[in-house]
Order: C-alpha cells, then sequence, then structure tokens
C-alpha cells in the first residue's frame, strides 16, 4: 500500500491559525501550532483513539456538545477553542474524577516527577478535591510478571496497557476484569504477563502503576540523566535511551525512531542492560597461566597478545556481530596488511562472493524498514522475525493490521507471524536454498520448480499457491530473508536465485519494495561492508585472494594450519553451530585471543589472554542496519577501571607486535577512517550519523557501491533427506539465548535448557509430553509441543549456554525422552 | 384508533406462523420483495416512524445512511431492553414474533443486508425460546434462507442470547459483544451505518421499531405518518409500572395525555395516594411532576418540558415513597451497570451513589446536595456514550425539583444518627471555590 498522500489544511484553534494535515487528530494538529491539549488514553502508537478518559474535551463551532480532539480529525476551516470556561469547567471535572479514586502517594511513587497525571493534574486541575468517601482498595503491589509490578491503585483505567497487549504485540494476554469503578487490568487467567515485548507497557504507563521491577526504588528522576545510543543487542537495533545514575545504567527507555523501532523495544533490549553492571562479567585482562586465566595487568596481556604476530600468515579471525564497523575496520587491515592473512570472517555459514554481496547490496533492491509497514505484501524467507530481529515482529503485525499487508511465510520453522499470514508454506530445515530455488522457477515459469520444491521438502502445490500470492498481491513487495537462506555451499546460488525473484518481481523499479536481509549479528551488514568476510574488503571490494571462512578457519586451526586466532566479541564454542569443531580448533591454536563480558568453559579453558569486553552502554562507534541505516553507539558510561575500547587494544597489539600504526582507533577520527574505507559510506561523520542514522543508500556517495555479480562457484542445494521414521533437525536462536540475559539478574528467569519443538504426533509416537526432557542428537532439551511444528522435524534451541555441538540442519536425528 | 402492534395480540397460538399467516401475515414481505428498495426506503422515511429504543431517531434516514455497493451489510434487533420499567419489546417477542421476523427481513431487503441478527439479553429466556421457534418455522416456510420466495434476496437470522450488562443495548456495546469481545461502547462516529458490526455497514434497531415495518408496508407510509401528531407519527407502546393499578403495556397513538395514560389507561395509584413524580421513558429520563400529567405524551412535548420519551416506559411514584430512596436506587443500578470505560461515567456514578448513602444514613449535609447536583453537571455530555446521562439527568432532576425533601431527609436522618442540626447554607452561594 503506497504512503497516504497528505494534504495541508488550516484550522484555528484559540484564534490562531494552525496549519496541519487533513484528517489528522486535532490533539496532533493542536501541538504543531504549540497548543497543548491534555491527554491520557490517546496513544497513536496503539492505534485509533478510544476516547475513553475524556481529558482531551475541546469546544468546537458548530457542534454542541464537547469533543474529544483525540478522535475528532481535523478539516479545513475548522474552528476550536481549548481555553474557555466551558472547557477548563470540564477539564477540571476530569481531573477531579480521575483523582477520585488514586491514592496520590506520589511521594513513595517511581513515577513521581515524570508522571503525566501529577503534570497534568497540575496543569488543568482544581487543585482541590471535593472527595470525602473512601477510596477504592486494591492488595498492592503485585508482580503483574517477574519484570512488572502493578499497583491497581494508582491505575487510571486508560486501557493502554490492554491496548498494547491486544493490539500491538497481539500476544491477547492482558484484559480488563469487572466493569464499572471496580474494573483492574489483569491478565486472562492471572498467569504472569510474560512475553518478547512486555516491557513497553511500563513506559505506555501514563502513572506509577506499571513499573519496572529492576527499576523499583533504584532513583528519582531529578537523580538521573538521559543518555541516547543504540541497543547493539540483535540487528534490529532499537534507538535507546540509558537511563544513568551515578555512572551506572539502571533503565532502558525506547527513543522512538520511525526508521527503525517505531517507539518499541523488546524485553532482552529493555532489561538485558543489568549485564553491563553484572558480577560474572569479565572486567580485567586475563591470561593463561599454566591450566587457568588469572588477571594480569595490561601490559603483560598485551605483550601476550601482540605474539600473534610471530604466526604470520596463520592468524584467523572471527569477528562477533557486536563488534563495531570501527574495530572491524581495524582488524581487517592489520590482517590483511601486516599479518598476511585474509582469514577473517564475520559469518557462520559460509562465504558468498563479493560480487554476490555487492549486487545484494544494490540500493534499487534495498528494502527500509517502514517499507514493512506500508508495503502490499511481505514475504518471510526463513526468518522468524519475533527471534532474529524481534521489534520487526511489531512492524509487520502493524502494516498487516492497520494497512491489510498481505503476510507470506515461507520457512523451515513456524515463525510467530504465521497467524496473521495469507499462506505459510514449510520446507525441511536447512533447504531454504531449494525453496529460494523452488520459488525462483515458479516466477520463471521454469519447469524446475516441483524438482527445487520436492527437493526442499516441501509440497509443489503450496509452493506455486505462494507464487500465484506473491504475482497477484500488487507491485510493493518486500522480501525479508534470513542468514540462514545463504548458509552452505548453496548459499551462492540461493543468493542469485534471490536476485532473479528481485529482478522478476520489480523490486528494483519501485520505492516501497526490495529484499530486507537479517543478519544473525548485530552489525553483519556494516562488518560485511568493512570488509570482515573473507571474500570482500572494505567496500566490498574484490580480493586478489580469498581468505577462508569461519568454518574453514575452525578446520584449519584443527589442522595446525592456523595456529592463532583471534575472537572479537564473540565465542564461536556458543554462537557456532560446530561446537565440536571449535572446540578442537581453539585446543590446538598456539594462540587464542578473545574480547569478552563472558565466556563459555571451553573459551576459558584453551584462551591464551582474553581482553575485557566494552559493554553497548559503555562503547563508541558505528554501526550498521540491515536497511543500511549507519547508526551510532554513544557512550554512556564510564567503564569500569580495566575495560578499554577493542579498538585501542587492537591498535596496541599492532605497535607493540608488529611496529604498525594503525592510525585512529577510537572516536570521531575511527568513524572517519571507515568513511575513507568504504567508498560508499564516503564523508560520513558523526555529525551527519547524528542521533537517528543515516541510509548510506539516500546520499550521493551510494553511487560509488561497484556493481556486482555473483561470481562464485554455484552449487546445487542436497535434497532434503526424507525423515522416514527419525526426525530432521533445524535449529534456531531464541531472542532469549543470549549471555546478557543470562547474566542479567531480571532476566535470569527466562535462561534454561534448551527448547526443542516437536509436532503433536511426533511426541505422540515417541511418548513425549510437553515439558518433558529429552535427547536430541545426544543434547538434553526441553520437549515444547508445538502444533504448526510439520511431523518429520525437530527444531531445537540454539545460542544457549551449555548447549552442546549439533549436526547440521536438515541432518536425520534420533530424539529420545529421558 | 386500532391497534396495530397489538392488533389481536393475544390471539391464541399466534406465535405459530400458521396462525400469523392465517391472517395476512408475510404478505408484506411478498408485496415488498417485488418493489424496487430505494421506493421502500421511501417509504419508511415518509411514515415519519422514529426509533422505539429510546434515542428517537428517524428509521427511514437511518436506513438510506446505509451504503450501497457490494460487500457484507448486518441488520442488527436490539432486544436486550434493559431499561428498568421497559417490558414492551418481551411482549412483542413472546406472542407475535413472526411479526419481528417479518420486520427484520424487510429491513434487511431494503437496505441490502445479508446477515441478520437478534441480539436478546440472557433473562430472556422464554421469548428467546419463541423466537428459535419462529425463527424456525420461518426458516422452513422458505421466508428465511437462500433465495426467498423465488427473489434473488437471501437472508439469515441468527439469535443471540446475551450475558446480562445494560451497556449492551447501548448500540455499540452490542455490536461489540455481538462480536465476542468485552461489551464496550465505540466511539462515535464512525457510525453503525458506516461500520458497525465486524466493521460491515450495520442497520441496528429496536424491536418495536422492526415489528412496525410490516404495518408501514401494508398501509404505506402517509398512511401510517397520519397516526400521531406532527414529529411523533404513529402508535407507541408504553409499559407502565410504579404505583398504579394497572400495570402493564399499551398501544397508544402518539399525542395522546399522558393523565389520560397513567389515570385512564393503568387506572392511577391507589385511591388515597397521589403522583409525586413519573418518569416519563425509562428510568434514564430526567424526572416529570404531577403538575406535567396534562403534557401531550410525545417525543417534542416531552422534550420541552426537560424529559423525554425514550423507551416509552413511564415509572409513576406515588407520595407514599422517598425521592432519597428512589435516588440511591436508581443511582446505584447505573454504577452497577457503568462499563468503566470512560472516567465521568465510571467515576461519576460511583461517587454519586456514595453520596446518596451518606444522605440516606443521615451522614451528609445539604453542602453534599450541591456536591451531587454539581457532579452531575460534570457528567453530562462529558462521556462516551450515555449511560453517564442516563444516571446524572434523572438524579439531577429529583435533586432539583425535590430539594426541600432531600434537605429535610438530612435533617432528620441527622438527628436519627445522633449527628444534631447542620449549620445553615445559603443554597445560592456555591459550597467550595478557589480564592
Amino acid at each position: 500500500m503506497p504512503r497516504p498522500e497528505e494534504n495541508i489544511i488550516t484550522l484555528t484553534v484559540d484564534g490562531r491559525d494552525i496549519q496541519a494535515v487533513d484528517g489528522a487528530m486535532l490533539v496532533d494538529a493542536a501541538a504543531g501550532g504549540d497548543i497543548e491539549i491534555p491527554v491520557f488514553c490517546y496513544e497513536p502508537k496503539l492505534g485509533g483513539p478510544v476516547g475513553a478518559c475524556r481529558m482531551c474535551l475541546v469546544e468546537i463551532e458548530g457542534i454542541p456538545k464537547l469533543q474529544t480532539a483525540c478522535s475528532t480529525p481535523v478539516k479545513d476551516g475548522m474552528v476550536v477553542h481549548t481555553q474557555t470556561d466551558r472547557v477548563k469547567e470540564a477539564q477540571n471535572s476530569v481531573v477531579e474524577f480521575i483523582l477520585l479514586n488514586h491514592p496520590l502517594d506520589c511521594p513513595v511513587c517511581d513515577k513521581g516527577g515524570e508522571c503525566p497525571l501529577q503534570d497534568v493534574s497540575f496543569g488543568y486541575g482544581r487543585g482541590v478535591s471535593r472527595f470525602t468517601e473512601p477510596k477504592r482498595h486494591f492488595v498492592k503491589p503485585l508482580a503483574l510478571s517477574p519484570l512488572i509490578a502493578i499497583d491497581r491503585e494508582r491505575c487510571i483505567l486508560c486501557y493502554r496497557c490492554v491496548r498494547f497487549s491486544q493490539e500491538i504485540s497481539e500476544d491477547h494476554q492482558l484484559v480488563l476484569l469487572e466493569r464499572g469503578a471496580a474494573t483492574f487490568v489483569s491478565t486472562f487467567d492471572g498467569h504472569p504477563y510474560v512475553a518478547p515485548f512486555s516491557g513497553n507497557i511500563i513506559e505506555l504507563c501514563p502513572v506509577g502503576a506499571l513499573t519496572s521491577r529492576a527499576y523499583r526504588f533504584r532513583a528519582r528522576p531529578w537523580d538521573i540523566e538521559g543518555s541516547g545510543t543504540v541497543c547493539n543487542l540483535c540487528p534490529a537495533q532499537c534507538n535507546v535511551t540509558l537511563t544513568v545514575r551515578d555512572d551506572r545504567v539502571l533503565r532502558v527507555l525506547a527513543r522512538d525512531n520511525e526508521g527503525v523501532d517505531d517507539g518499541w523495544l523488546c524485553d532482552k533490549g529493555r532489561f538485558a542492560y543489568q549485564a553491563t553492571h553484572s558480577d560474572e562479567r569479565i572486567t580485567q585482562p586475563l591470561v593463561r597461566d599454566g591450566d587457568r586465566l588469572r588477571p594480569a595487568t595490561w601490559e603483560r596481556a598485551i605483550q601476550v597478545a601482540s605474539g600473534v604476530a610471530r604466526h604470520d600468515g596463520a592468524v584467523g579471525a572471527i569477528v562477533g556481530g557486536e563488534t563495531t564497523n570501527e574495530e572491524a575496520l581495524l582488524l581487517g587491515n592489520y590482517l590483511r596488511n601486516t599479518l598476511g592473512s585474509n582469514d577473517i570472517d564475520s559469518r557462520d555459514g559460509g562465504a558468498l562472493s563479493a560480487g554476490l554481496l555487492r549486487a545484494l547490496a544494490d540500493p534499487k533492491i534495498q528494502a527500509t524498514v517502514p517499507d514493512l509497514e506500508y508495503a502490499h505484501t511481505v514475504l518471510l524467507l526463513d526468518v522468524d522475525p519475533v527471534d532474529d530481529a524481534p521489534v520487526l515482529d511489531l512492524r509487520i503485525r502493524k502494516g498487516a493490521r492497520r494497512n491489510d499487508m498481505q503476510v507470506l511465510v515461507a520457512s523451515s520453522r513456524p515463525t510467530a507471524l504465521d497467524p496473521r499470514a495469507a499462506q505459510a508454506v514449510r520446507h525441511a530445515p536447512g533447504s531454504a536454498a531449494s525453496m529460494v530455488l523452488a520459488l525462483d522457477a515458479a516466477l520463471n515459469g521454469d519447469g524446475a520448480a516441483g524438482t527445487h520444491a520436492a527437493n526442499a521438502g516441501a509440497d509443489g502445490a503450496e509452493v506455486r499457491a505462494l507464487v500465484e500470492a506473491l504475482e497477484q498481491s500488487g507491485e510493493d513487495i518486500v522480501i525479508v530473508v534470513g542468514e540462514r537462506v545463504t548458509d552452505g555451499p548453496a548459499g551462492e546460488a540461493a543468493g542469485q536465485a534471490l536476485l532473479r525473484i528481485a529482478a522478476k518481481l520489480g523490486l528494483g523499479e519501485r520505492d516501497g519494495a526490495g529484499i530486507l536481509e537479517i543478519p544473525r549479528g548485530t552489525n553483519g551488514r556494516g562488518l560485511r561492508e568493512v570488509g570482515a568476510v573473507p571474500t570482500a574488503g572494505p567496500g566490498l571490494a574484490d580480493l586478489a585472494t580469498a581468505g577462508r571462512s569461519s568454518t574453514e578457519i575452525a578446520t584449519a586451526a584443527a589442522a595446525g594450519d592456523i595456529t592463532a586466532l583471534w575472537l572479537v566479541h564473540t565465542d564461536p564454542v556458543r554462537d557456532s553451530q560446530n561446537k565440536d569443531l571449535w572446540i578442537k580448533a581453539i585446543a590446538k591454536a598456539g594462540l587464542v585471543i578473545a574480547h569478552a563480558s563472558t565466556l563459555s568453559p571451553e573459551l576459558a579453558e584453551h584462551a591464551n589472554v582474553v581482553f575485557p569486553a566494552e559493554s553497548g552502554a559503555e562503547r563508541e562507534g558505528t554501526i550498521t542496519h540491515p536497511d543500511g541505516r549507519v547508526q551510532r553507539l554513544r557512550k554512556a558510561i564510564g567503564a569500569p577501571e580495566q575495560v578499554k575500547p577493542a579498538g585501542a587494544v587492537i591498535a596496541r597489539i599492532a605497535e607493540i607486535g608488529s611496529s604498525v600504526d594503525l592510525g585512529a582507533s577510537v572516536g570521531p577520527a575511527a568513524t572517519e577512517a571507515v568513511a575513507r574505507a568504504v567508498p560508499f559510506y564516503e564523508h560520513l561523520t558523526a555529525e551527519e550519523i547524528g542521533g537517528r542514522g543515516i541510509r548510506w543508500q539516500e546520499r550521493e556517495a551510494a553511487a560509488n557501491l561497484q556493481p556486482g555479480s555473483s561470481t562464485g562457484e554455484t552449487v546445487a542445494p542436497q535434497p532434503a533427506a526424507s525423515p522416514n521414521g527419525a526426525l530432521r533437525l533445524g535449529t534456531f536462536r531464541s531472542i532469549w539465548a543470549s549471555p546478557e540475559v543470562e547474566i542479567s539478574p531480571a532476566l535470569k528467569f527466562l535462561s534454561r535448557t534448551p527448547s526443542a519443538e516437536l509436532s503433536p504426533e511426533d511426541a505422540q509416537r515417541l511418548g513425549v509430553t510437553n515439558g518433558n526432557s529429552v535427547e536430541v542428537a545426544g543434547v538434553s532439551a526441553t520437549a515444547r509441543i508445538r502444533s504448526d511444528v510439520p511431523t518429520g522435524n525437530v527444531f531445537i534451541e540454539s545460542g544457549v549456554a551449555g548447549g552442546a555441538s549439533l549436526p547440521a540442519d536438515g541432518e536425520l536425528v534420533e530424539v529420545k525422552p529421558r | 384508533m386500532s391497534a396495530i402492534l397489538f392488533d389481536r395480540i393475544d390471539e391464541p397460538g399466534l406465535a405459530d406462523i400458521s396462525v400469523y399467516e392465517k391472517r395476512g401475515g408475510y404478505e408484506a414481505l411478498r408485496n415488498a420483495l417485488k418493489q424496487p428498495r430505494e421506493g421502500l426506503v421511501e417509504e419508511l422515511k415518509s411514515s415519519g416512524l422514529r426509533g422505539r429504543g429510546g434515542a428517537g431517531f428517524p428509521l427511514g434516514m437511518k436506513a438510506s445512511f446505509i451504503p450501497g455497493g457490494d460487500m457484507d451489510k448486518y441488520l442488527v434487533c436490539n432486544a436486550d431492553e434493559s431499561e428498568p420499567g421497559t417490558f414492551k419489546d418481551r411482549e412483542l417477542m413472546q406472542k407475535n414474533p413472526h411479526q419481528l421476523i417479518e420486520g427484520m427481513i424487510i429491513a434487511a431487503y431494503i437496505v441490502g443486508a445479508n446477515r441478520s441478527f437478534i441480539y436478546i439479553r440472557g433473562e430472556y429466556e422464554l421469548p428467546a425460546d419463541v423466537l428459535d421457534e419462529a425463527i424456525a418455522q420461518a426458516k422452513a416456510a422458505g421466508f428465511l434462507g437462500e433465495n426467498i420466495l423465488g427473489s434473488d434476496f437471501s437472508i439469515d437470522l441468527v439469535l443471540h442470547r446475551g450475558a446480562g450488562a445494560y451497556i449492551c443495548g447501548e448500540e455499540t456495546g452490542l455490536l461489540d459483544s455481538l462480536e465476542g469481545k468485552r461489551g464496550n461502547p465505540r466511539l462515535k462516529p464512525p457510525f453503525p451505518a458506516n461500520q458497525g458490526l465486524f466493521q460491515g455497514p450495520t442497520l441496528i434497531n429496536n424491536v418495536e421499531t422492526l415489528s412496525t415495518i410490516p404495518a408501514i408496508i401494508k398501509m404505506g407510509g402517509a398512511e401510517y405518518a397520519k397516526l400521531g401528531v406532527e414529529n411523533s407519527a404513529g402508535t407507541k407502546l408504553v409499559s407502565v409500572s410504579g404505583n398504579v393499578q394497572r400495570p402493564g403495556n399499551y398501544e397508544i397513538e402518539l399525542g395522546m395525555k399522558s393523565r389520560d395514560i397513567i389515570y385512564g389507561l393503568a387506572g392511577g395509584p391507589e385511591p388515597g395516594r397521589e403522583v409525586k413524580f413519573w418518569f416519563p421513558g425509562g428510568s434514564s429520563s430526567p424526572v416529570l411532576t404531577a403538575a406535567d400529567l396534562d403534557l401531550p405524551y410525545d417525543f417534542d412535548s416531552l422534550a420541552k418540558a426537560q424529559s423525554m420519551l425514550g423507551s416509552g416506559a413511564i415509572i409513576v411514584v406515588d407520595d407514599s415513597n422517598s425521592v432519597v430512596d428512589v435516588a440511591v436506587k436508581l443511582a446505584s443500578f447505573y454504577k452497577h451497570e457503568s462499563c468503566g470505560k470512560c472516567t465521568p461515567c465510571r467515576e461519576g456514578t460511583s461517587w454519586t451513589v456514595k453520596m446518596l448513602q451518606r444522605i440516606q444514613a443521615g451522614e451528609a449535609t445539604p453542602m453534599d446536595l450541591d456536591i451531587i447536583a454539581s457532579v452531575q453537571e460534570q457528567i453530562i455530555g462529558n462521556c462516551l456514550c450515555v449511560l453517564g446521562d442516563a444516571m446524572a439527568m434523572p438524579v439531577s432532576s429529583m435533586v432539583n425539583k425535590f430539594r426541600g425533601e432531600f434537605e429535610e431527609h438530612i435533617e432528620k436522618a441527622r438527628e436519627a444518627a445522633g449527628l444534631g442540626l447542620t449549620p445553615p447554607v445559603t443554597p445560592d452561594e456555591p459550597v467550595l471555590t478557589l480564592n
């Protein structure tokens, strides 16, 4: 659906002419003319107005009754009065009514000082109450969930939280019970409100009824400062404001950016700040001393690490998703220019050719986040936004709910958006490449579509129906692609097919259409663009000789061909599916350097030197959003004394080990170095990026991206194995599978043993019930029975602490009850 | 005047389709299906029939708001009759269900609806059972279903039983409830005619209104409009209850003198008792006193007297009752039924009850009467739907018209409660002011 056209009209409010968009709500139009109309229940992010609180009553000429400004669309020539005695009387009345049952316990309320109810009462109330009766009482506070406390006496029943649960996150958990003055907010059956986005209701609450249990009584508004930055825990890169008191982060709030997050946060982003101040975090350099890591001085740690220079030509580096563009560029430069190695990778699934990467980065076929809301159709290709980039799940729901956007799904594991989807086609785990080839063939009328569909383990008729829906769905189509689509040897072929699909659907010819690839790591896109991949240098430039991909690096290290491993903000034992291979690699390598905040037991056993990593709140630098928006991480608090920026550490190692000056390692100068190295980031400065980021595709320098086409070897995907009694294995990394969740006290209740998702039929056959302990390919897991899982498959959660090595996606495994 | 809705209402077996057809039932439908829809809308308009549910909106105009075009459209019959004092729809449904069904089929044909519902209050078990049977008969006879009477018009009718909430008689609350949601009123606009049930155009009308349609089709709109008085065409069912000797439903021609209804038809209060005050249009209408008994009973006359015709339920209160008790009872009902969605109604009804109960118990002062009056003013016109007004208007009228009795009660009850006399208050001066 194309974005609505905006028609500017003029209306008169309190005698002043105001320009506004035709049909905008009067509250917003008045605000645009600097006239404040008080509200409680109105929140346009929650959808249409409900007109419940009646705070915004105003007088409109020609209408006898007072009208709610939140629900009145403006028209040309409308004459409005917000300051008349009649309006003031109504405002006084509503404030008096709202405060009747409110406890007025502001001195002990967390919201005190930043409370809309206080502000509106002060600004629009009578200042006295005539109410002498007993107030309504509830038991309080209660735990609405482990994260949220509810104080029902303070609640003014504005419905914001309930509307969020019903219409935004669509988890349908919050409801109103009872009626009239006895109404209260609750969950349907009294269960705790646990959902990926539950924390947003704390911020939505205009009073102190919903408070964060992690923040309760930690600070008053006059003790704190806000510091704007970007959450670096997943590729959604939501904009946040950190609440800082005495150099400690106490809270994370959304910093509404329409181009990124639409003002929402997931609970990981909202509560995992606690990892910064966790006792379990590594906050000093560690150096191996015999069989254990011991705290060491910085000099000693740098000295050990600078031994990397002696491994000339045999150094492999893995760059984790949280790494900034600046850090990755420095490391890549040192590796390529001084240490003679192209063995650097930031992806887990194998390398793609530089030409293909450039073709996929073509600005013309690049979709943006807002496109997810206004497209005619969004197709999800083996990606589940709620786990892979949570906040995008809400954006797609918004499009479907408000703009009748069509959602199509082609994935191995059922997605959270399936109930919203017009069609959801399943393929075998690990067979996304065959699926893409099947879609391409069906779109282009190629007879091989059936074969590809069969190879993908998908139903040919369903694939054809999906393609038909795509063809008839209107021009603005956005394809959201999971990184696993281009995994493995067939990744290059899948990438090519993706480009053919884009060309056939004309995605390059329309602004609102395109491809949005969701990488596994936060800065997956930026790392690729600054050259942290084996096949391309900074700016996705061709290399004379390609290096090894991550799996090849691990294999080479295990074989002794690579003798030094440099792991920046990643623990491959945890993050890679090839856990066993990586354990062998780090055990065999002579030198293992890690930049980390936490370590898996295996890495702790084999690392030679560990540098404490800065947390997101302490870090400075740029990261690139999946849609090309370059954003700034800004330092909100000082790091612990012994924690230094990874860029500075890399530069110091190069200086001591190889006597090389890598140039600026931190700050604006380092960002300028990135802008010099990547042609299509040319002249990009911290100032230009600013608080909201800027998409590089929208800058002139975007023309500096050289055109490209796939030059890699095309390998046909393997046909999916037929389960034949066994189960096909699929993996997924849940939103909660991260070390930050595990070491944040507030979120600890969410960390768990990996779950294994089974279809009801398979579960019955195996004699497994929901919550049972099972063993999947030797890994112990908790069975979760999910009716949408196709029979013959089992999906196991990866990236969880203590997880074991798993076979590749699509391989047959045995599931045994334990 | 010959009865229209109550025409031979007590004929044995009238609820059965054969008896109904024998007296000419479903002929209006046969006739209507042969006529173009536009002409029929004109008939409804010229009949001057105003909605009988309480708001009195002209039926023809409402029907003409339903947009044309090919889409799902709905007809909903509001049978949630929950206004205290109102029991006319019950009798209509229980005794002559086919009249309603026929009216609904014609209405659905006129506005092009393809799905129709009767939302009946859960307590009406007998009328619901009667309707279920009647709907089954109408289906079997081919009046409901596909291609009715060989035409290309198809309509289905579903009876839905409510779960017992006054707010579900409010049309948008009813629609939410019918959709399976919590029955809360919606913001208007959009009005149901544009976005009603399941967001589709919806004509929603009261049982009595829809039951009148067959008669209008039979006699013609212009002929029907000759009944009654200007702006209040036709006949009306009034439910008379309270302190009268012959309570019950009566069909009257609009414009009849109120005294003739209360004394003539319903027999007036017991001998020796006088009418103290009366609710002319259900418990939510501002009360009128004995001085108003000569008012013609029609929409405009009652509105001019600062009250309303509402659902046509006359509740008579004689001089054996205390106005304080009536006010407490009435306000408590609305407090109990407030859905809680909008602030003035949720908080205002609950506050008013607390104050009235204090008055009743002898713990109040005349100052509280000023606060009560002011709170009612703060509610009226400021709510999302009319439930808040439905309490505030009658309570306000009682306090204003019987202030002396309230004050007297306060004094006596205070003495009885051992609290002594209250200091004098000048009624003209507001009790609390700033500055």
